[in-house]
């Protein structure tokens, strides 16, 4: 009976030590804002670039802050096989490495897809020694304020920010310049990079085909511009793939193959069973002839025919990026290839610009009601006529 | 019996004081008086009465006895919106077209301006043109014309040797041979060459003849200049001659009445003198324009201080129903964002002067940080915290969107 009093200021301690409620920045699972799904995907391009670094922690917290649907990132990895998010695969662009005097004999050539390139490469520089560098606007024309005050993230720090974030946010990785980075880097068991980039994804709960459940907890579109890795990986896990296609002039980096072989129907026919969707670069669904658009190809079309969506890169707001017949108005050229070209996603380099066209043309509110929301407006219309 | 003289009357005004009927009539008059005089001829000359039958169906079927579709009344134009800030086309859709050429100008109607704005020059035989430079270099291909390669000289233009070649230089007849260019090379050069400078009757034309009530924004561009340069037969100013072709287009009226509605004009200038001098002219409302903060004013050397001090403010206010000032001295940028807007949005509003900035691009470079590229964000900003009453765009259809999108007109029911 002594016990009591000490049991009883035991309960009192653990009980007021911890809340018996969750707290409120880590709501129920349930009350997160869903993805919509009703209008074209607003796609974070690296970020929102158009200001912030690229790829930075801030450029993707300011992303989700405008409204986008899906953060955009690139998959590269470091000398000692750590994930990075990271575009280009030499660092000199974005990043101060050049100012960093103890890294000068990093400064090496490799041949990349059949041409020699000189820079400072990620696979030769291991996690800490990048995490000292910090990353620059690629672009002179836009803002420079940032430079030099962001490190680069990891693929984890990257799929942590769009875990955190207040309403459901999709990731949409690629798997970046893969020949490359299997050739300069080895995991441990023979596990290639396309391996690792999975196995993380799993990590933190990514999986479930396009549209499921589990898919809309947690959003995610796997890209490459190489087939094979799509396809290597389509054992591994079930998310939605999209396979990126480049240039009129380019050849895929893995199989060598030309843009013609890659759109045609025969492919299509094939990749359908790997991709949900392609993601081209938009000169090329609509050819430019002295900076105007000229009539659209039928990628598009055909593409859709498949049951391919189709999200192609990149969208600009600045105006040597836009074609002269969208009178230097990005809206412009949003609405042209929401409404004429008729896409399914857009890589933006500005999200807010996209979030704000789209809002404005095709508010969620009118274009996707709960059955609730439905329910209340069907009544509402039926009262003034019920029987008196 | 009153009655029906009252019922004469009215059947008189109504059938003759009516233009379209009067017209009507007198085509009407026209047919009977073929008639009689067929008649006369028959009797004389012993003619079929086929050829009366002839003679009366070619002369009403020559004349349409209704009023061409396009000439329908005032009336049933579109009004000028008047609740949402103005959507003014500087030089016209100059983002697109070389700025202030007629197709410039037709373009910003159809992209939804409610004003078409222009800079009024002369030639050298007195003629009215819309043409923004007192010289030709920067926006016509005069360089390629091997006959006008003496007209290049030099002239002190507000303080400042300039040289070039001036419209004052050349009569009206040798500038149109000229064609427009599109003064930046970032904007499109496809339409180089093509269309000529066109003059300030020309300009009124095009907005009287739209399809539906637009209004115009002329200055009275450098007149300290023009009247040095330029002589006038009948001993009248350069104001004198812009006030002149306003009135024979019936502009008139001052803002907001009836007759200003059917005809929306404000004219504009950077020399009160100017506008205080027609101000007796025309009861048309005015805007003073005000330039960046280190220039004085061409007619009266005042500062940028001076012009926004409360004091002048209250001496123009008789004069304007509004000041046009260069929006970043409204709010100043420092490093390429914008900083603390200043109160002369505020001193002005308080004196009910409307405040309408110029100019508004698209472009990124005209875009301070913080407007993300995006030019709908910078109308947005304007509009909704600065609150200004108008804009100076050169991209009359994207600011029309943003209008549209953000702050619909309501329906016609």
């Amino acid at each position: 009976m002594r016990c009591l009093p000490l049991i009883w200021l035991f309960l009192l301690t653990a009980c007021a030590g911890r809340t018996l409620y969750p707290l409120p920045g880590k709501g129920g699972k349930g009350a997160k804002l869903p993805i919509q799904t009703s209008r074209p995907y607003n796609i974070a391009h690296r970020g929102s670039n158009g200001e912030i670094p690229e790829e930075t922690a801030p450029a993707y917290l300011r992303a989700i802050e405008e409204g986008a649907d899906f953060i955009e990132t690139d998959v590269l990895s470091t000398k000692d096989g750590v994930l990075i998010c990271f575009h280009d695969f030499t660092l000199q662009n974005t990043t101060n490495v050049a100012s960093h005097k103890e890294f000068a004999d990093r400064n090496r050539t490799y041949e990349v897809q059949g041409s020699n390139m000189t820079g400072f490469f990620t696979f030769d520089f291991t996690l800490k020694e990048l995490k000292k560098l910090r990353t620059k606007q690629r672009f002179s024309f836009r803002n420079q304020q940032y430079n030099g005050k962001y490190p680069i993230i990891t693929f984890e720090e990257f799929i942590t920010i769009a875990r955190d974030a207040p309403r459901v946010v999709g990731i949409y990785p690629e798997i970046k310049n893969p020949v490359l980075m299997n050739q300069h880097v080895k995991w441990p068991g023979g596990v290639r990079f396309e391996d690792k980039v999975v196995e993380t994804l799993k990590k933190y709960g990514y999986g479930g085909s396009y549209l499921s459940k589990k898919w809309l907890k947690r959003p995610l579109f796997i890209q490459s511009f190489a087939p094979s890795s799509l396809v290597y990986i389509s054992n591994l896990i079930d998310s939605p793939k999209v396979l990126l296609i480049d240039d009129v002039t380019v050849l895929t980096e893995d199989t060598n193959q030309t843009y013609a072989e890659i759109t045609s129907d025969v492919y299509f026919n094939y990749i359908k069973q790997y991709v949900v969707g392609i993601g081209p670069w938009k000169d090329t669904v609509v050819p430019v002839s002295n900076n105007y658009t000229q009539a659209p190809t039928d990628l598009v079309k055909r593409a859709h025919a498949h049951n391919l969506k189709v999200h192609p890169y990149t969208y600009r707001n600045e105006n040597e990026f836009l074609h002269l017949n969208f009178s230097q108005d990005p809206y412009k050229e949003y609405e042209y290839w929401i409404n004429e070209i008729g896409v399914d996603g857009l890589f933006t380099d500005f999200t807010g610009s996209l979030h704000n066209y789209q809002e404005w043309t095709s508010p969620l509110s009118e274009t996707s009601k709960s059955p609730r929301q439905l329910l209340s407006q069907i009544a509402a219309l039926v009262l003034p006529y019920e029987k008196a | 019996m009153v009655r029906s003289v009252i019922s004469m009357k009215a059947l008189w005004h109504s059938e003759v004081h009516n233009e379209q009927k009067w017209a009507a009539n007198m085509k009407l008059v026209r047919a009977l008086g073929v008639f009689a005089g067929g008649i006369f001829f028959m009797r004389n000359y012993d003619c079929l009465p086929l050829l009366l039958l002839s003679l009366l169906i070619a002369e009403c079927a020559s004349r349409p006895l209704y009023t061409l579709p396009s000439l329908a009344k005032a009336g049933t134009k579109k009004p000028l919106q008047t609740s949402r800030p103005f959507n003014v086309a500087h030089r016209g859709a100059n983002g697109e077209f070389p700025e202030e050429t007629a197709p410039a100008y037709m373009r910003a109607i159809e992209e939804g301006a409610d004003f078409i704005e222009s800079d009024i020059l002369s030639t050298k035989d007195g003629v009215l043109i819309c043409h923004h430079d007192v010289n030709l270099d920067d926006t016509t291909d005069v360089a390629d014309h091997k006959e006008f390669a003496d007209r290049k000289r030099t002239y002190e233009v507000q303080g400042m040797n300039m040289t070039g070649f001036f419209t004052v230089d050349f009569t009206v007849e040798e500038l149109t041979t000229l064609g427009a260019k599109q003064r930046y090379p970032f904007r499109d050069q496809q339409y180089n060459g093509k269309f000529p400078i066109i003059t300030l009757d020309e300009y009124i034309a095009i907005a009287l003849d739209a399809p539906r009530v637009v209004g115009i924004y002329p200055e009275i561009k450098n007149p300290v200049f023009i009247n040095q340069q330029v002589k006038w037969a009948d001993g009248k100013k350069f104001e004198d001659k812009i006030v002149a072709t306003l009135k024979k287009y019936g502009y008139k009226g001052s803002y907001m009445s009836k007759d200003w509605l059917k005809q929306p004009i404000f004219i504009q200038s950077f020399a009160a003198t100017s506008l205080v001098y027609i101000s007796n002219m025309t009861d048309s409302p005015k805007v003073f324009l005000i330039d960046d903060v280190t220039i004085l004013t061409e007619d009266t050397n005042k500062t940028y201080n001076e012009i926004t001090s409360d004091k002048y403010l209250d001496y123009i206010k008789p004069y304007v129903v509004g000041i046009g000032p260069w929006k970043d001295t409204i709010v100043p940028v420092s490093n390429n964002r914008l900083t603390t807007p200043t109160d002369l949005v505020a001193r002005a509003h308080s004196r009910n002067l409307q405040v309408h900035p110029y100019t508004y691009r698209n472009e990124n470079q005209f875009l301070h940080s913080g407007f993300h590229q995006d030019a709908y964000l910078e109308y947005d900003y304007w509009i909704n915290k600065i609150g200004v009453d108008g804009l100076f765009t050169d991209f009359t259809g994207s600011l029309h969107n943003f209008q549209e999108l953000t702050s619909p007109l309501p329906k016609l029911q």
